[in-house]
């Protein structure tokens, strides 16, 4: 799941309407970003993504799937990507329900040009930032469930903020073992320090975005 | 027969009371009738006990054949005026009791015969007038139901007109939404492709052609958006009717006329068949225009694609019986299919990529502005037929 190396972000743009996508597509093109444009939600569904940094320029207001469904269904299916709406007037309703389903941004017909760029640009980095997060949780989750047993025993305790003699005297064994399985915590985990252990298994306890 | 459902004439003791006078009676006449006649007691007591069993039941016939042996024992068998009688008597008194007995029996015998006769009789009636009572529960019922029905007809009327209305205020409601949108729309084209535009024309290194293609994609907008508003002020501009009396053939050619430069630069060919004598109609012209006008577009538009066969359209007026005028403007184009039909007059449904489904939604409610109609039919593959009809007259209808 790892992005590629240099993996270029993408913008996908969503639009029944043809001269709104190739605008918007001319448009953010020009700023050197790749785009991939999309007649329907159901053509987008359809499509093969690659792993990269991307956001969603997304109509809300379209035949068949709507931009809504389209984001209730990337939701249910666990896929997060930042999406920026574009809304017709008088679509408040609509608005507040994107916005309580985590929409990026919202953006009124017509959309000015740089307001657009802008936003696609806050929401490629924030999806970036995301996925390296993402990235980041599944490598320390890899480490420390490498852990044995009894090791993580020992590293409640540390993170807990205990000694090593209390420890000992806590799971009934000796200094030196404790002292063993703590350097073996240190090590799997590839914590520089007792702080970086602290912050990385407060990571891990944060329930997942 | 059971005796609850004999129906004597008299009540119990009356009945009883009754056989003891008749026997009285006849004791009574047989002892004055005795000097002249000798001994004619036999008959009056036997009327007394057949009367006595006819009117009063079988137990006061006994009761009279009794008395009536106690008082021929008494009165008349020697020795006179005592209880007992003598051998050689007997064998009378014995046949007068037995005669008694025997016309009691009978009687009664025939008595309830005739009771369960009229019993039966009762019954039956009491059935008839039980079934006809049923009839007639029946036949009120559905009088009611009837009423109930034609009530709820009614009210059914009433919802559907007043559910026209609300279709109508709605469309309205929607038609305004779907004008901003249709406007919005090609407006927010405008927007985007003018800005991709500069923002090639910015770059360090400016690409003309992207510049010049979104150039180009914001003055289609531009058109899309100015043939939206053109289309909507049409739409808008004549909103009442000014009606006066119209020849509907002069209509017809007139708007012809104006779809002749349409109609050559896609090949096609008008035929006008009017009818000669056709009855004036009150409409306002321009709107007739407009639909007609309407109608001859779409046509035209419908053999666009045609190539194998000559691209005909037929326009014919002709005079219903029904003091009607009917239009019909047939296509020899590409038809349209069953499953289009239905969706022909809804605001905004389209089949063509430039068109916003308002032509048809729109005459339609001119011609039934007028008190006329409009529909489609379809001629399968070679071609569909837009007709209306328009009431025929020359001034507003009474």
């Amino acid at each position: 799941m790892k992005d590629k190396p240099g993996a270029e972000p993408v913008v996908f743009v969503i639009d029944d309407d043809r001269m709104i996508r190739e605008g918007m597509q001319s448009l953010i093109r020009s700023v050197g970003l790749r785009v991939e444009t999309f007649a329907s939600a159901q053509d987008f569904l359809m499509a093969k993504r690659q792993e990269a940094p991307a956001c969603l320029v997304l109509d809300v207001r379209m035949p068949g799937l709507s931009g809504l469904d389209l984001q209730l269904k990337l939701s249910a299916a666990n896929i997060q990507i930042p999406i920026i709406f574009i809304t017709g007037h008088g679509d408040i309703p609509m608005t507040v329900r994107a916005m309580k389903e985590g929409a990026y941004e919202f953006l009124t017909k017509p959309v000015r040009g740089q307001d657009l760029l802008d936003a696609v640009q806050k929401a490629i980095a924030s999806d970036r930032e995301l996925r390296q997060d993402r990235q980041e949780l599944r490598e320390i989750r890899a480490r420390f469930d490498a852990l044995t047993p009894r090791e993580k025993e020992v590293l409640e305790l540390v993170v807990a903020g205990l000694l090593n003699k209390q420890i000992a005297d806590q799971l009934a064994m000796s200094e030196l073992t404790v002292k063993t399985h703590r350097a073996h915590v240190m090590d799997k985990t590839q914590a520089q320090s007792l702080a970086h252990l602290v912050r990385m298994s407060e990571k891990l306890k944060t329930p997942r975005k | 027969m059971e005796a609850t459902r004999a129906k004597p004439f008299f009540a119990e003791p009356l009945r009883y009371g009754s056989a003891v006078a008749f026997v009285s009676i006849a004791l009574w006449l047989s002892l004055i009738l005795q000097v002249p006649f000798g001994n004619p007691f036999w008959f009056f007591f036997a009327i007394a006990v057949i009367v006595s069993t006819w009117f009063a039941g079988r137990g006061p016939g006994w009761l009279a054949v009794a008395l009536s042996s106690l008082a021929v024992l008494y009165f008349f068998i020697p020795p006179l005026h005592s209880w007992s009688i003598k051998l050689p008597d007997t064998p009378f008194f014995a046949t007068f009791v037995l005669c008694q007995v025997v016309a009691n029996w009978l009687i009664s015998w025939r008595r309830q015969a005739e009771d369960s006769l009229r019993d039966a009789r009762d019954e039956l009636e009491a059935r008839v007038a039980e079934r006809t009572e049923e009839l007639k529960n029946a036949n009120d019922a559905l009088v009611r139901q009837m009423a109930e029905q034609k009530r709820m007809e009614e009210d059914l009327q009433v919802t559907r007109t007043e559910l026209a209305r609300v279709v109508r205020i709605t469309t309205i409601g929607e038609l305004t939404a779907s004008i901003a949108h249709e406007v919005n729309q090609p407006l927010a084209a405008v927007v985007a492709n003018a800005d991709a535009c500069v923002a090639w024309l910015s770059r360090e290194d400016p690409n003309l052609a992207e510049a010049r293609a979104a150039a180009d994609r914001a003055t289609q907008g531009a058109t899309r958006a100015s043939e939206v508003i053109v289309r909507i002020r049409s739409l808008i501009s004549k909103v009442t009717p000014e009606k006066s009396r119209v020849q509907i053939n002069e209509i017809i050619q007139q708007t012809v006329a104006l779809a002749e430069g349409q109609a050559s630069r896609n090949n096609v060919a008008f035929e006008f068949e009017p009818e000669p004598d056709l009855p004036p109609v009150f409409a306002d012209s321009i709107q007739l225009q407009q639909v007609i006008l309407n109608l001859v577009m779409n046509g035209i538009e419908a053999m666009s694609s045609v190539t194998e066969r000559p691209r005909r359209l037929l326009i014919r007026s002709q005079a219903l019986s029904a003091g009607q005028v009917e239009v019909s403007v047939r296509d020899l184009g590409i038809g349209v299919r069953p499953e289009t039909m239905s969706r022909l007059f809804e605001p905004f449904f389209t089949t063509r990529s430039k068109g916003i489904g308002m032509g048809l939604p729109i005459s339609r409610s001119i011609i039934e502005a007028h008190g006329g109609k409009l529909w489609a039919e379809s001629d399968g593959a070679h071609g569909s037929t837009f007709r209306f009809t328009l009431p025929a007259g020359d001034g507003p209808a009474a």
